[in-house]
């Protein structure tokens, strides 16, 4: 899913940044952009840093 | 899809969110009818949840030349979320049509029926697909009269589902019993990807092209 739409920037882009060590939307920010203009996704970015798989997770068989 | 890209593009953009007033949401959705038409946008689908007051699927399909990210940074979506007082963006689906498995016919429809709608991550799409023509018939005996099968555009194994059935204790049972084709259930909900959306259609507006 695109998660900030300012940038473009998708739910899996967002993992990969968290899975490289961002712990705050400010460092998502500073890593690939997210949350970085308006900010109105940062809801969206907090929720994936409290599932540290990002998007995934959900149904690999 | 390249931003030189000649031909118009079919796809579809969906939104899981909540609002302070569902009752404004499609008022204002048919008052940005021209923006919308700005964009390629076709069809517009709004459903309403049953049970969680204020929340809201919004499905809009598009036909566009545009990149889907150029078309997702345009006003028409930060000016239409800042209109039904949504202060947080929530995450937008992006993608479009696999296959669309029809098990009863619409004629054959009496009542509107109700709408499960999810978003997950699954193994491999084309493996789905097929999964879920081999199961039509259980399908239809769950009281499924449709599915609808959408693939992201930025992530290959995410999906989204649009089934309609009879109505809400089916919905339930299916949430509750899901056949081994419908992975997706246990799949919703998780990180970015809404919980599971049950509703019904509120309204539906065509934009001519």
């Amino acid at each position: 899913m695109f998660v900030c739409l300012c940038n473009g920037i998708t739910g899996q882009v967002v993992a990969e940044a968290i899975a490289d060590g961002a712990s705050t939307t400010n460092q998502i920010a500073a890593a690939c952009g997210a949350g970085a203009d308006c900010g109105r996704c940062r809801r969206t970015l907090r929720l994936l840093l409290g599932t540290s798989s990002g998007d995934r997770g959900g149904v690999h068989t | 899809m390249s931003p030189a890209d000649p031909h118009p593009h079919s796809m579809v953009i969906a939104a899981d969110y909540r609002v302070p007033n569902p009752e404004r949401v499609w008022p204002l959705l048919k008052r940005r009818k021209s923006a919308l038409a700005g964009i390629g946008a076709h069809h517009v689908l709004l459903y309403t949840s049953t049970h969680d007051h204020g929340r809201v699927l919004v499905t809009i399909g598009v036909r566009s030349r545009e990149p889907i990210v150029e078309l997702l940074r345009s006003r028409v979506f930060f000016d239409w979320f800042d209109a039904v007082g949504v202060e947080d963006i929530p995450a937008v689906f992006a993608g479009e049509i696999v296959e669309r498995f029809g098990s009863i016919a619409p004629s054959a429809r009496t009542a509107p029926g109700v709408v499960l709608a999810a978003i997950a991550s699954v193994d491999d799409v084309t493996t789905l697909a097929a999964e879920i023509r081999g199961a039509l018939t259980r399908f239809e005996a769950a009281g499924i009269r449709e599915t609808r099968l959408f693939r992201a555009f930025d992530d290959g194994h995410e999906v989204m589902i649009l089934q309609e059935l009879d109505d809400e204790d089916r919905a339930r049972r299916w949430i509750d019993h899901p056949d081994a084709a419908a992975p997706w259930i246990t799949g919703a909900g998780v990180g970015a990807y809404p919980p599971l959306f049950v509703g019904k259609l509120f309204d539906m507006m065509r934009i001519d092209e």
